[in-house]
């Protein structure tokens, strides 16, 4: 169960209780050792030039199509893989 | 009547809308100055000033100061008035830039909004027109806005030229009621609007065909509709686009869209959208993720209950939205894993406690 509790961020203590840039929040590795406390009061003065930096960022909804995510769906297989996910597809039967 | 609202101060041009929004409904006054203070061109751009004006048209007695450099706005936000209110938006960016932050406050309305929106209908940054009609307002129906919540194109515009045209009819409403939506359902149905103005016709047809040849394996339930405009009604720009939806059995709505590019076939572009749909429906969760923000403002805003939700893994504009929300309404929402037991399963449990927002802007009429 250890192993298990790596592996899960604690996305409210995340969001709430420590000053990471949501994209640092978002990276695969959660850095547990930047969770602590002492880490916030180091990383302030950092994180604070980068929010308030001049990079052009666009304020929308919609992001940006990810070619490589489409590219993954132009392989067979890949679209079988989330049959599942329709009510026609196996286990879905019980949906309607 | 008139209160001082306590001050929220942020840095930066990120994240210019919801902080709007925020003040607005929370009657906070809102701070933000280094607007592109570094950059060559400091300050606010056309379409953000633009945005400044049309709250300011949407609202009455709010103040907004511009600093002289343009790289600083303090807002003093006045009620929501509504009304028949129309709009030239600037052509840098399209009409849903300015009308996704109008759907999260024309509900607290004093009138009904009646809003005219003239400029760009469908581009590669923002929501399309069609997107926001078909997926975006039926999101809001779970809390009680629905009646007479309506999204008319009357002219499509496609950039750079634009000449579109849409009217945004939006019902008031007391109080928002609570979400419990954590069943995120099978899809039952895909619905699509392909659109192709001052090109040829037949652009709509060859985009809905490469999508079908994809996503006829699902699902008999199917509907891409070609949705014709001729002369005047098709804007002053030529352009296509597929906007697709999907829809789940406890009405989850997942959607994508792609847009025209010069050099690309309408048949890569009917692609384009159908992967990109397929890949949303992959993450799964009862919210789309272009959609997570605006579900959680409604979240907050419901009655003195706990509202839950479950969605995949939050943007970094939701992450900040989230934030943001805690700075104008102190509510903090609990996000955990939906399925504690199940490690592949990436969906969160959103929950948090509703402020029990009251339309009061209504009462005063």
């Amino acid at each position: 169960s250890s192993s298990r509790k790596l592996r899960r961020k604690d996305w409210t203590k995340l969001i709430y209780s420590t000053s990471l840039s949501p994209e640092e929040i978002l990276r695969d590795k959660p850095r547990e050792e930047s969770l602590g406390d002492e880490m916030d009061e180091d990383d302030f003065f950092q994180i604070k030039k980068g929010e308030a930096g001049d990079e052009e960022i666009l304020d929308s909804s919609k992001d940006p199509l990810d070619a490589e995510e489409l590219k993954r769906w132009e392989d067979e297989d890949m679209l079988e893989s989330i049959r599942h996910l329709f009510i026609t597809g196996e286990a879905g039967a019980e949906a309607e | 009547m008139v209160h001082v609202g306590s001050l929220v101060q942020f840095s930066g041009h990120q994240h210019l809308r919801q902080r709007l929004v925020l003040s607005i409904l929370s009657g906070k006054h809102v701070r933000i100055d280094k607007i592109r203070s570094e950059d060559k061109n400091p300050g606010l751009r056309d379409f953000e000033i633009s945005l400044l004006r049309l709250l300011e048209k949407v609202t009455n007695g709010t103040i907004i100061e511009i600093s002289v450099t343009g790289t600083a706005i303090l807002l003093k936000p006045g009620i929501i008035s509504g009304g028949t209110v129309t709009h030239e938006c600037p052509l840098s960016r399209a009409i849903g830039y300015y009308l996704e932050p109008i759907i999260m406050l024309a509900p607290f309305s004093k009138r009904p909004l009646q809003l005219t929106l003239k400029g760009i209908t469908t581009d590669e940054n923002d929501l399309s027109v069609d997107l926001l009609r078909t997926v975006t307002l039926p999101y809001l129906q779970p809390f009680g806005i629905s009646d007479g919540l309506e999204l008319r194109i009357k002219k499509r515009g496609a950039p750079p030229a634009g000449g579109g045209e849409v009217q945004f009819l939006c019902p008031i409403i007391k109080q928002v009621k609570t979400l419990n939506f954590v069943e995120p359902g099978k899809i039952k149905r895909i619905r699509g609007i392909a659109h192709a103005v001052r090109v040829n016709p037949q652009f709509s047809n060859r985009m809905i065909e490469a999508s079908r040849s994809v996503l006829n394996r699902y699902i008999p339930d199917i509907y891409l509709y070609s949705d014709v405009y001729k002369g005047d009604e098709s804007g002053k720009s030529p352009g296509y686009a597929l906007s697709l939806l999907a829809e789940s059995s406890t009405a989850a709505i997942h959607c994508a869209e792609a847009v025209s590019k010069a050099g690309v076939a309408p048949e890569d572009i009917g692609l384009e959208a159908t992967r990109a749909l397929i890949a949303e429906v992959n993450k799964g969760g009862c919210v789309d993720r272009k959609h997570q923000i605006l579900v959680l403002l409604m979240m907050v805003l419901g009655s003195e209950d706990v509202g839950r939700c479950r969605m995949g893994e939050p943007t970094p504009r939701t992450i900040q939205f989230l934030r943001d929300v805690k700075n104008f309404f102190g509510t903090s929402f609990k996000v955990v894993a939906a399925d504690p037991s199940d490690l592949e399963c990436s969906h969160l449990l959103y929950s948090c406690y509703g402020t029990g927002y009251v339309n009061a802007n209504r009462t005063l009429a």
